[in-house]
């Protein structure tokens, strides 16, 4: 089939408005969060499921790849047409289609923004757990793909914990639920397995995921530290006393820096770093496990804790946690974001060991994580202009990938491999464990036409990949 | 097969050794699966010696059956072929406990219980309870997913198992995962192994999140009438507590009431929040003119044993019948209404999973709930699964319930796993 043919097929398809094939149409589309572009050759976006079938159908025909992608938040190149063929962009298919509190279910479509399935059933007294920091603009089609994380899933799981079930059209067009509406539905768990699959294996066109009752308490903490050591030691300390914190971020002196550069909360600007400690549930147990954090806290030597005695406090003290990553720009034109994982004890040693790097390679890295689940974000600060130090950059990146792996981590806690890391996974797999994987992908995609050149560290045979760091939305962090 | 049983037996001692393979009947006498009765013996040592064993098993096309304690040994179909136990007891041993980080690594075969003890020495636990822990592996309870009562709280095996090695029906030595709590690094290959009930590979090791052992437990029990005690769960549900375990048992099912039905609230954490749960769980049951009785200690740990073992001994048919968690009132009172009028069944259910558990005797009217609790669970866009019954009961039917719409994929997956379907073959869903 011709590119015209299959152009004008989607056409009718989806309606002419829907087929962007004009430079200055699908350059939005080229890239994602991440710094990698490629210029689509074709964008489509469908609005419902049969569109979605159909477009499917229409690929396969003309023997094109398929990218799938929600809004383009991915930090990993996931949504960009390495191989070329059409961008499928899910952002009109966006309705939530059913709220069920007494079974806490809500059935949502794949454009759906994160933050809007919350807010749908926060005057209930729910939420949905899962909440990466970019819950203002990042899709839960996207989330399922990336199996995200975020702030709040230390205590509440990731994406594939509250996943019960999700619609997909696989390879030969047919959409199909994988998963059931209750526990323990017989069979292979291909839900689990879709979960994380990057766009690999099909198209989510719908997902029916878990609401949580919203807890009665809330206790939030802010500790300062002067050294960085005790600081991690007490987050391998509180998960040692049996406390499992909502959440339990930090921030290192660079970022807090960088906050009280821009639009100051407070943060002792000497100090080390700090952290911001969250716990959740009946107000009995939060009383005492917030009275356990202070003194954690302040054995190891804190010389601050402060606890958020208002509602408006709290969101202070979130406040420079949340515009962190905006901050950094205060600091350098650009920024690159590094996602591993460590065994939390490994903590301090990494940390000390991230900041080596950052010397060896002469560039500036500012922390701000997931302390609690052992996911690290150093963001590697440079000048783009500066011939080079892009290349610097990614080679900081890869030594601070190495060190996560070597101390028993993972080479991505949540952003996924995508393009950005296909080349480490043989780290933390070796090729019998990747062909099983592969096993897997061609159970669901034979042709390999979703998202391909994706996760697996086959080479890329596109023309044409630069690297441009990419512009990201405001009232997103880190 | 395309061996005989001598031959095979024969090259598998000469790969394991002598005292790890037998081909005596008398021996294997206790291995039955659904009336058959395997012809070879085999129990490897360590990962390679599963790798060597399967790569022959293979080679002859022997139907294997991988075998943890056995506790779960009668769910699933009647499998096609049972020609090799390949028993994982001798991979036994504790890997890894990092305590810091609460996670654990053992090999398939450790017994639960043991490996209970061992996490309890630094005062956490592995938050997942087959029933029958003293007989119970931890490969098989990954295998089976089998899930226990506080699965509420703490999430299921799927949420806590964080990592596994596996050798495929090839013999080929994989691992899925890591050790860490969060990781995204290609696949989630340990979804596609727990619960699949060693259809796709033999498990030799997991890696699995833990709890700390929580300060301080009490159970309340409120006993009453049957539509009270749904009441009150509902009304405990829509709650803002976090109990760690609701079940509603019917009476006999336990040795709470022989009379009548119970509902036990399982409060765990600080003492403070487990005496606020027990207060407040003891209001409402007031409330509803239940009457209530705070349960600690040995009395609080017995009851949930039994809730844990429900059906896994003695009973002669268990069904499983899973719901939305909002319809399971319902469904609970229907079955209660069947066993009164009809054939009497005792049940345990679990509100925060919508799961009940059945048990009833081995006889025409016992094996007749099964049509009817699956008709049941599908009207409540369910399913029902019989989980154990003699051989005679699961011909003809598939266990599993009717296959779900994506049942090609599962296919094309055991395809690409296990092509000569020698690993458990048929006692999946569909046959497979
Ligand atoms: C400032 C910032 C903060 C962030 N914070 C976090 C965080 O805290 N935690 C976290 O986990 N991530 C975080 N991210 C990363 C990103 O937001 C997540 O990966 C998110 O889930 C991506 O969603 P998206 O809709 O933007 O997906 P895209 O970027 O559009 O796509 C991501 C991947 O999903 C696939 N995909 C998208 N939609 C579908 C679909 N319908 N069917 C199949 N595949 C699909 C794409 O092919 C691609 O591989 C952050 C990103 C930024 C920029």
């Amino acid at each position: 089939m011709s590119r015209d043919v299959l152009i004008r097929e989607l056409r009718q398809i989806v309606g002419d408005r829907y087929v962007l094939t004009e430079k200055e149409d699908v350059i939005v589309y080229e890239q994602d969060a991440s710094i990698l572009q490629v210029m689509p050759e074709v964008v489509v976006l469908p609005a419902d499921v049969g569109q979605v079938s159909a477009v499917v159908r229409a690929a396969r025909r003309a023997n094109v790849p398929i990218v799938p992608r929600g809004s383009g938040t991915g930090l990993a190149g996931g949504a960009v047409p390495a191989e070329g063929g059409i961008v499928l962009c899910l952002a009109r298919m966006n309705r939530i289609l059913e709220i069920d509190l007494k079974n806490r279910v809500a059935v949502v479509e794949p454009g759906v923004i994160n933050i809007d399935v919350t807010k749908a059933v926060t005057k209930q007294g729910f939420f949905y757990a899962p909440d990466p920091s970019s819950q203002a603009a990042c899709s839960i089609g996207g989330n399922v793909a990336n199996n995200s994380g975020g702030p709040h899933t230390l205590a509440y799981g990731v994406t594939t914990n509250h996943v019960l079930a999700v619609e997909a059209v696989l390879d030969d067009g047919q959409a199909v639920w994988l998963g059931g509406r209750v526990a323990d539905s017989p069979g292979y768990d291909l839900c689990g397995l879709f979960v994380g699959s990057e766009g690999t294996m099909g198209i989510v066109t719908k997902a029916a995921v878990r609401l949580m009752r919203t807890r009665e308490a809330v206790q939030t903490l802010l500790a300062v530290f002067d050294r960085m050591e005790p600081a991690t030691q007490t987050v391998v300390d509180i998960t040692a006393a049996g406390i499992i914190p909502a959440a339990l971020e930090m921030m290192d002196q660079l970022t807090i820096e960088a906050v009280e550069k821009g639009k100051p909360v407070g943060y002792p600007r000497d100090a080390a770093a700090v952290l911001l400690i969250e716990l959740e549930g009946v107000r009995e147990h939060t009383e005492r496990a917030a009275r356990l954090a202070e003194e954690i806290c302040s054995r190891n030597g804190a010389r601050q804790v402060r606890r958020a005695q208002s509602e408006a406090e709290r969101q202070l003290l979130w406040k420079g946690r949340k515009e962190a990553f905006g901050a950094l720009g205060a600091l350098a034109p650009n920024y690159y974001v590094q996602d591993g994982v460590v065994p939390r004890s490994r903590l301090p040693e990494i940390m000390r060991e991230v900041a080596e790097i950052g010397s060896r390679y002469r560039l500036r890295i500012a922390n701000v994580f997931h302390a609690g689940d052992g996911n690290l974000h150093p963001n590697i600060l440079f000048d783009m202009r500066v011939p080079g130090e892009l290349d610097r950059v990614i080679e900081a990146g890869a030594a601070i990938v190495k060190a996560c792996v070597a101390a028993g981590g993972s080479l991505t806690g949540e952003h996924g491999i995508g393009l950005e890391k296909k080349a480490y996974i043989g780290l933390l797999f070796n090729d019998d464990d990747l062909e099983a994987m592969a096993r897997m992908r061609r159970a669901f995609d034979p042709d390999g036409r979703f998202n391909p050149a994706k996760v697996f560290p086959t080479p890329i045979t596109c023309a044409e990949m630069r690297r441009q760091p990419a512009k990201i939305p405001a009232g997103l962090w880190i | 097969m395309n061996a005989t049983i001598e031959q095979l037996a024969a090259t598998l001692e000469t790969a394991l050794g002598s005292g790890s393979v037998t081909a005596d009947a008398s021996a294997l006498a206790s291995y039955n699966v659904d009336g058959k009765s395997p012809a070879i013996f085999c129990a490897p040592k360590d990962q390679d010696e599963v790798s060597a064993a399967l790569r022959l098993c293979v080679e002859a096309r022997a139907g294997v059956i991988p075998w943890g304690g056995g506790t779960a040994i009668r769910l699933g179909n009647i499998p096609r072929q049972a020609d090799v136990i390949l028993e994982l007891k001798r991979l036994n041993k504790l890997i890894e406990h990092d305590d810091a980080n609460l996670t654990a690594s053992a090999q398939a075969g450790i017994k639960v219980v043991e490996l209970q003890q061992i996490l309890g020495q630094q005062r956490q636990f592995l938050p997942v309870e087959p029933p029958r822990p003293d007989l119970a592996t931890i490969g098989g309870t990954a295998a089976a997913n089998i899930n226990g009562p506080r699965r509420m709280l703490y999430g299921g095996v799927r949420d806590l198992v964080i990592g596994m090695k596996v050798v495929l029906a090839d013999g080929q030595q994989i691992k899925a995962g890591g050790k860490v709590v969060k990781n995204v690094a290609g696949y989630d290959m340990c979804k596609l192994f727990v619960g699949s009930l060693g259809t796709l590979g033999v498990i030799t090791e997991v890696t699995f999140k833990m709890a700390p052992i929580p300060e301080s437990a009490a159970t309340l029990v409120a006993t009453g009438p049957l539509s009270r005690g749904l009441q009150l769960v509902d009304q405990l549900m829509q709650s803002t507590l976090l109990p760690a375990a609701v079940a509603v048992v019917s009476a006999e099912a336990t040795g709470v009431d022989s009379v009548r039905p119970a509902v036990a609230v399982r409060a765990e954490g600080f003492e403070d929040a487990v005496a606020r749960h027990l207060r407040q769980a003891q209001e409402l049951a007031g409330r509803m003119g239940l009457r209530a009785e705070v349960l600690r200690e040995e009395t609080h740990r017995s009851l949930w044993e039994q809730i844990r073992d429900f059906g896994s001994s003695g009973e002669a048919v268990a069904y499983r019948v899973t719901v939305p968690v909002a319809s399971l009132a319902d469904v609970v009172e229907t079955i209660d209404r069947w066993s009164r009028s009809e054939r009497a069944a005792r049940f345990v259910a679990h509100a925060g999973s919508g799961t009940v558990w059945i048990a009833s005797a081995a006889d025409p009217a016992g094996a007749a709930w099964f049509p009817r609790l699956t008709a049941l669970a599908k009207e409540q866009r369910g399913h029902a699964v019989m989980v154990a019954a003699p051989p005679e009961f699961k011909q003809g039917v598939d266990v599993w319930g009717a296959p779900p719409e994506s049942l090609s994929i599962m296919r094309e997956i055991k395809r690409q796993f296990d092509p000569h379907a020698i690993l458990n073959p048929g006692r999946f869903i569909a046959g497979l």
